[in-house]
């Protein structure tokens, strides 16, 4: 059951793939894509880039170098992809508020150099004996990617989370199926790239399963985001609580004569 | 295989944060009619005293350095104390604007948004003044420029003050005395 070329396995790799572009067709049916473009470009040509793998490994045609060499075309794709929506998230959320998208702007960026150091120096520990140079290199770029995904998801969670701004309901979604993936992934990954179980290529293919239900498990939570209904909208509180209104009168005036 | 180890532990604590964070709701808007009630006031011309520089100059005058040192300290953490109370109002002052914020009327929602916005700078703004108060509480004899803040917190107020009489007119939200 959990081996490569198993049922499960090809259900895992093409199914998420499959509903994501179901998923960019609704979109683009409700005139959602207008709204969420870097998104809808990443479930479209993302899911594609993914597809065209799933395919082109099942295919006896291929030799192994192509399919890594189209593995390695993928990634980098869908890396772009996945920091252009990432950057989306963060337009969507902070240029709502003028007092922050300054500040947010700069930490961003100060945050994403500090990643491509840090994501640098555990690519250059990085480690993988006994396979190909493209292989162990896909490996390595795909902790990479990830590596700076996460930090810049957990930035960008934690940076509105102490100003308590509001996400929109979609770009939550997105944001928090795209952060699922990116910390998993980058846990897997980093094995993989560092030769973690390599004496044992079965417990290796485990890591692929987690990385395929896990990507299973954000689509579905793009789809109940960004397409189920949205709850009726908190009501603004209604009594605020008693006070004294000519301290705050002559706290009005003082302000407006100043 | 260190690395791997540390990228795991780091992936494990992401995404902690992440689950944490989202399903904490702080990232969802949430009309809770108890939030006005948590807003602390806060006497703004006692923490003008406070944080005015005469004062402070007048001190180092008066008292001998050690003394002063000590003085200054306190009035440090005094100041921390009433930055840090701020800084918990504007954090409910934007929640309460967050959920007014899609208000059918006109002026609510300018009202909120004005509130939010204020709320947000002055958030930051206690953020940065912390950090300088802890760091003049290593240094006392350093100056300190938290005055700025005073003002934020004064159109904050009036923000607020706005936000609640076009909710309702009879009871105005208060987070100064």
């Amino acid at each position: 059951m959990l081996q490569a070329h198993s049922p499960l396995w090809h259900y895992l790799w093409a199914a998420p793939n499959i509903l994501l572009l179901f998923l960019a067709f609704l979109l683009w049916r409700r005139h959602l894509h207008r709204a969420y473009p870097f998104f809808f470009a990443f479930a479209v040509l993302g899911a594609t880039a993914q597809l065209t793998a799933y395919v082109t490994d099942i295919s006896l045609f291929i030799a192994d170098v192509t399919w890594w060499r189209i593995f390695w075309v993928v990634l980098v794709a869908e890396g772009l992809l996945k920091f252009a929506v990432i950057g989306e998230i963060f337009s969507k959320v902070f240029d709502a508020y003028a007092s922050l998208a300054k500040v947010g702007r700069i930490s961003i960026r100060a945050v994403g150099v500090l990643l491509v150091l840090v994501a640098a120096v555990a690519a250059a520990y990085s480690s993988e004996e006994g396979i190909q140079g493209i292989i162990a290199g896909a490996h390595v770029l795909e902790q990479t990617i990830y590596l700076i995904e996460c930090g810049l998801l957990v930035f960008i969670f934690l940076f509105a989370g102490h100003f308590y701004l509001a996400f929109p309901r979609p770009v939550f979604g997105i944001a928090l199926g795209l952060g699922i993936s990116a910390c998993v992934h980058l846990a897997t990954w980093a094995v993989m790239a560092n030769g973690g179980l390599a004496e044992s290529p079965d417990k290796r293919v485990l890591l692929d399963f987690v990385n395929m239900a896990t990507y299973h498990v954000c689509v579905l939570i793009w789809f109940y985001y960004l397409l189920a209904r949205q709850e009726a909208a908190a009501k603004p509180p209604g009594s605020l609580p008693p006070n004294n209104l000519d301290v705050w009168n002559r706290e009005l005036e003082r302000l407006l004569q100043r | 295989m260190t690395i791997a180890i540390i990228l795991v532990v780091a992936a494990v604590l992401a995404l902690a944060v992440i689950l944490r964070i989202a399903v904490s709701g702080s990232l969802v808007v949430a009309g809770d009619a108890t939030l006005a009630r948590q807003i602390q006031p806060l006497d703004v011309e006692a923490f003008r005293n406070l944080v005015d520089r005469l004062e402070e100059d007048y001190l180092r005058r008066r008292l001998p350095p050690a003394c002063f040192r000590a003085v200054q300290r306190q009035r440090l953490r005094a100041m921390a104390a009433y930055v840090q109370t701020a800084g918990r109002n504007a954090e409910i002052l934007v929640r309460i604007g967050q959920s007014a914020l899609p208000s059918a009327d006109a002026r609510t929602a300018e009202a909120a948004r004005q509130l939010v916005d204020q709320a947000l700078l002055l958030r930051r703004n206690a953020a940065f003044v912390l950090l300088r108060i802890y760091l003049a509480l290593a240094w006392p004899n350093a100056g300190l420029a938290a005055a700025p803040m005073v003002d934020h917190y004064q159109r904050l107020n009036s923000s607020a003050m706005l936000l609640g009489r076009l909710q309702d007119p009879t009871t105005p939200v208060r987070i100064s005395s």
